[in-house]
């Protein structure tokens, strides 16, 4: 039959060209993914491994080789000489870091020095310019890091740390700067293996022995563990640095690769919308062959010839579409890293990596998945009735009734899953809620077909009101419900998992927001940890702060540390800070926090008595909930307390307007920062707690939303996929139509509103569901929290709606428009 | 009928110098050459001719479902020549009405939908004195909810006639419209049509091959490569057969 499949596919390739596209389109993303995770492990090993990549073996003490070791091998350069001393070994060094700083005329820079020897490798650097260092007092720096500093060969720089007094280095040589993330942060020099021995004061280790020999890895690392044997050096591992690498990134990416499984997940989503997209092209293909395949039945062809006929259509057409898809995900990835190079220089390391199981895989699911879901259509055409060749075919509609089981089965999942979600949400019990959906949900697909038609041609007569043309559209609609349920149900699936992230993202964020609200009783706090402030200044920098915009309030406070007696024989120590209560008022949230004189708020913990000695003071308590470092009482208060020396410090407290948006915080805390000179990573309190959760969800919901972007795409190619095959099958139906005095105009619009009705019902069940399943999983992962607060994205939600009804408008452009241009005559005229 | 002489206002349908040609070069065909024809109002007309004489084609331009390359039509006073599509659709909608040789209802509809179609596309409402009357004439009062599929071949083409009648239209064009019934029904239908241009005094134009179908009109014009060669007033089977006979030679 493979000669019928082939003439088939070059005869209707023009109807296979979305189902193709639908498929390149899901196997590209499982590709991408892949190869994501491939490419992932080749950067990291580019970078990780930088220091050693050309070197043959790495040698390490390795906690595992020993186990219930107290401790580890602290390696010398005097190991060093001995590994260089073996006879097969060519080139040894140490890889060793001494953190200090870097002063040069201006300023003051992080240094990482590590020994080097221009016979022995160079630490694994290479140099660029100049020359290696020798003299105790040269060094060469990276190239990156020298630029950044400004400084050049020939240039003295300061060197120190806590080891050593400050030493003057000659710069003699730029080296290339590493790409290993671990290292790159601080400037690289390198100096002399005998003047770092020094730099670093003993302190410093000797983490890796990296060798480069003559003979084979082999027999270099059967000498290096005997000479690790007679050292009693039971825990040196020696392993090649390509396993050495690979033990890194294993350690970096904390050995699972969660972001590869999370793509996964939407990979499979997205082939699950596929898979519908192209049960439904085979089915619609197969219905408009009726005839042909019936006449095949009567010249002579066997059930099982028609079905494999299907079949390798839908093989070859899989091969195809699935070798796009991974060509398309690969030609992404090279663009993708490409840009990354361009943009990122600094990432020129970044590598596009392929395995060739991440290439055969996708395909591989691919044409398994056309085949697969293929195959429902197939064993229908398989079924069909030698005379339905003599039959006419323009019945009304056709009777798809949905299989008993999976009726039942259907409304069993519904039932357990609902049970399982509801107790889940109630409970605050996220797996047992996440468990109900993925009973659930499926379940509800299974029954589409009982509410996905009439769903669609109750709105469609409702829409279509007096309209002739529309009456009709909302007819064709549900024409054939159950190609109709396929098409709806592959777009249902994605605007539910879109609306429900937006639903539940907006109610974490929302819930969230309260309960930093509730905890943190200030909107914003500036410690001075590091520096003493004197009045004056805090007094100037109030009024600078005050009179930004956007900012409501502001007070200062002083921290101190002071004996608390509550009565049990223990004497500890916590934290009291004082505030002046009326200006305190007005930056407090909660007005309860506010002491009166002789009285402290107590924030940390809550002592039963009602009185506490504090600081050699009898002081009322009153109790809070709220998050701050220190119990709060007025500064008169503060001034009669015996307060520790050590660890003062002084602060500022800010109110923020109430419709300051999460940009705009980010603004204050900037601004906040530039005037007291704290960075504005140390800024916190309560509103920058909430624009950071904000901006986290709304990340985390743009890229899930993204990810399921593609499925809903697909699912939208479908659409247009089963209208334009719909359209082509009422060619002559049209055509009369047109004969009896439809317009073009009114005919497109016939065909756009069906496209509408099909996409808009199917958005707008999704989006039902989508809130349904978002509330009860907010309401489930978050209950514990406290309590929640509700809300749902109506924009967003409504915009997802319009998205989906404009891309149906869009897919029936080109049928409409095709249908349109054909003449009546000539439509009459096609069999 | 081609009645040149009769003063042009009695014509439902009139035509002058049309021409048509498919395809190029090798593949040209004329299947309309330089045709002046026109129908009186209220009358039965047969077009008859061999195959590929060009019955269709004419039919199809002179109801303004196909375009003619040159010449004029006209009806309702309208040259549709002249016309822009959506204005000759309205032509189609309002003046024109067609019984095919099948497919000639839409199936999703009911038998009443169908037939009131052309008026709901022009948003407008139906004389229900008008259409009872049809209906009644057809006999298709008990079968008004069915759908299409539910209608033999026979009650298909009366649903369909029923519709052309109508909008009560200038003309109503029929091409083969009982090509696929068997001859009792075939008949039925065609005495229908009869019964309309006597009664009603409808314009019909028919295509048809089959003399005993000619023999209901009033007229039969007889058509061979593209050209009107003759007519027959008064047709009966044993002249038109004759007729058919001598053309083909
Ligand atoms: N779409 C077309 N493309 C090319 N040639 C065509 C087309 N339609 C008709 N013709 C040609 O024009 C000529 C007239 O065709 P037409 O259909 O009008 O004939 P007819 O008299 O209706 O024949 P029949 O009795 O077989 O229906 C024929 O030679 C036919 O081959
Ligand atoms: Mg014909």
């Amino acid at each position: 039959m493979l000669h019928v499949a082939l003439s088939n596919i070059k005869t209707y390739a023009r109807r296979y060209i979305a189902v193709i596209l639908a498929v390149a389109i899901g196997t590209a993303f499982l590709a991408a993914t892949l190869s994501v995770n491939s490419s992932t492990q080749a950067t990291l090993k580019n970078s990780l491994g930088d220091a050693y990549k050309n070197a043959d073996l790495v040698a390490y003490p390795d906690w595992d080789l020993v186990p219930g070791a107290e401790e580890l091998t602290e390696l010398g350069l005097k190991d060093i000489a001995d590994v260089r001393n073996l006879p097969e070994v060519s080139t040894a060094y140490g890889l060793a870091y001494a953190d200090g700083l870097l002063r040069t005329a201006d300023n003051s820079y992080g240094v990482s020095a590590q020994p080097v020897d221009p016979d022995q490798g160079l630490g694994g650097m290479e140099l660029i310019e100049g020359r290696a260092p020798q003299g105790s007092n040269e060094i060469i720096i990276d190239a990156s890091h020298a630029e950044e500093m400004g400084v050049s060969i020939g240039d003295v720089v300061a060197l120190e740390n806590g080891a050593i007094s400050p030493a003057n280095y000659n710069i003699v040589g730029i080296q290339r700067s590493t790409t290993n993330p671990r290292t790159s942060a601080y400037a690289l020099a390198g100096m002399s293996e005998k003047a770092w021995q020094h730099f670093s004061g003993g302190q410093a280790l000797i983490t890796e022995i990296v060798v480069n020999g003559d003979g084979s890895d082999e027999s270099l690392k059967a000498e290096l563990e005997k000479l690790f044997a007679g050292k009693k050096m039971a825990d040196m591992a020696v392993v090649t640095a390509d396993e050495k690498v690979l033990n890194e990134v294993a350690q970096f990416t904390g050995g699972t690769d969660q972001l590869s499984v999370i793509l996964l997940v939407f990979a499979l989503i997205a082939l699950v919308v596929t898979g519908l997209v192209v049960v439904n092209t085979f089915a619609v293909v197969i219905a408009q062959r009726t005839r042909e395949l019936a006449l095949l039945r009567i010249l002579g062809a066997k059930r099982k010839q028609i079905r494999s006929s299907v079949l390798i259509e839908a093989l070859l057409i899989g091969i195809l579409a699935s070798i796009l898809g991974v060509l398309l995900a690969v030609a992404l990835m090279a663009g993708l890293i490409q840009l990354l190079h361009v943009m990122v220089p600094e990432m020129s390391y970044a590598a596009l990596a392929l395995t060739p199981q991440g290439l055969a895989i996708p395909i591989l699911v691919g044409v398994l998945m056309t085949v697969v879901a293929a195959s429902l259509p197939a064993r229908r055409a398989m079924k069909l009735a030698p005379l339905a060749a003599l039959r006419p075919f323009d019945a009304a509609s056709v009777k798809n009734r949905a299989g008993k089981a999976r009726i039942i089965f259907g409304s069993l999942f519904v039932v357990a899953g609902a049970s399982l979600l509801a107790y889940g949400a109630i409970q605050g019990d996220l797996v047992v809620a996440f468990l109900g959906g993925l009973v659930s949900f499926p379940g509800i697909l299974m029954l589409a077909s009982l509410f996905v038609p009439s769903s669609v041609s109750g709105i469609g007569k409702a829409v279509a009101g007096k309209s002739t043309a529309g009456k009709l559209a909302a007819l064709n609609a549900v024409r054939n419900p159950g190609r109709t349920t396929a098409t709806a149900t592959a777009l249902l699936i994605g605007v539910t998992l879109v609306s429900m992230i937006m639903v539940g993202g907006q109610t974490a964020k929302a819930s969230l927001n309260n309960a930093v609200a509730a905890e943190f009783p200030v909107d914003m706090m500036v410690s001075f940890y590091d520096r003493q402030v004197s009045g004056a200044e805090t007094k100037s920098m109030l009024e600078q702060i005050n009179g930004v915009d956007g900012i409501t309030a502001s007070s200062s406070f002083n921290s101190g540390y002071a004996d608390v007696d509550m009565g049990t024989d223990e004497m500890f120590n916590a934290e009291v800070m004082s505030v002046d209560p009326t200006s305190f008022a007005d930056v407090a949230l909660d007005p309860n926090i506010v002491p009166a004189d002789g009285e402290i708020v107590y924030v940390l913990g809550s002592p039963e008595n009602p009185t506490v000695e504090v600081g050699g003071q009898t002081l009322a308590v009153k109790n809070s909930e709220a998050m701050l470092s220190g119990n709060i009482v007025t500064e008169q208060t503060f001034s009669k307390l015996e307060i520790d020396e050590a660890n003062q410090y002084s602060g500022i407290l800010i109110k923020v307007d109430s419709d300051v948006n999460a940009a705009g915080v980010n603004e204050l805390v900037t601004k906040v920062s530039a005037i007291t000179g704290v960075e504005s990573s140390m800024i916190n309190g309560g509103v920058v707690m909430k624009s950071m959760f904000s901006q986290i969800i709304d990340v985390l919901l743009m890229i899930v939303s993204a990810l399921l972007a593609v499925a809903v795409l697909i699912a939208l190619i479908g659409v247009a996929n089963t209208l334009s095959l719909s359209i082509l099958e009422r060619t002559r139906e049209n055509s009369l139509l047109r004969a009896l005095g439809l317009k073009k105009k009114q005919l497109r619009g016939m065909l756009a509103t069906e496209a509408v009705l099909i996409g808009g019902v199917a958005a707008l069940l999704g989006l039902v569901l989508g809130v349904a399943y978002g509330l009860l999983g907010a309401r489930s992962a978050l209950a514990s929290m406290g309590t929640m607060t509700y809300e749902i994205p109506w924009w967003q939600l409504a915009l997802v709606l319009l998205i989906s009804i404009v891309a149906a408008l869009l897919a029936s452009v080109t049928p409409g428009r095709r249908a349109a241009k054909l003449s009546p005559v000539e439509g009459l005229a096609v069999e | 009928m081609t009645s040149e002489t009769l003063p042009k206002t009695e014509d439902a349908v009139a035509a002058r110098g049309l021409t048509k040609t498919y395809g190029h070069d090798s593949t040209r065909v004329e299947a309309l050459r330089d045709v002046n024809v026109s129908f009186e109002r209220s009358r039965f007309t047969a077009i008859m001719g061999p195959s590929g004489s060009g019955k269709s084609t004419l039919m199809h331009c002179l109801a303004g479902l196909d375009t003619a390359d040159s010449g004029e039509i006209i009806i309702g006073g309208k040259n549709l020549l002249e016309l822009s599509d959506d204005q000759l659709t309205e032509m189609r909608r309002e003046q024109i009405g067609f019984v095919f040789q099948s497919f000639n209802l839409v199936p999703t509809i009911t038998a009443k939908d169908n037939i009131l179609l052309p008026l709901s596309l022009a948003g407008k409402k139906h004389d229900r004195d008008w259409f009872n009357t049809v209906i009644q004439a057809l006999g298709l009062g008990d079968r008004l909810n069915h759908k299409p599929h539910e209608l033999s071949g026979g009650q298909q083409q009366r649903v369909a006639v029923a519709r052309a009648l109508l909008t009560r239209p200038e003309v109503v064009f029929g091409d083969e419209p009982t090509g696929n019934l068997d001859s009792r029904t075939g008949a039925e239908v065609l005495s229908l049509m009869r019964t309309s241009t006597r009664e009603m005094g409808q314009t019909i134009i028919m295509v048809t091959h089959d003399p005993v179908a000619a023999s209901y009109a009033d007229n039969v014009l007889l058509m061979k490569d593209g050209t009107i060669v003759g007519s027959i007033q008064e047709p009966t089977v044993a002249t038109v057969t004759e007729a058919l006979a001598s053309l083909a030679e």
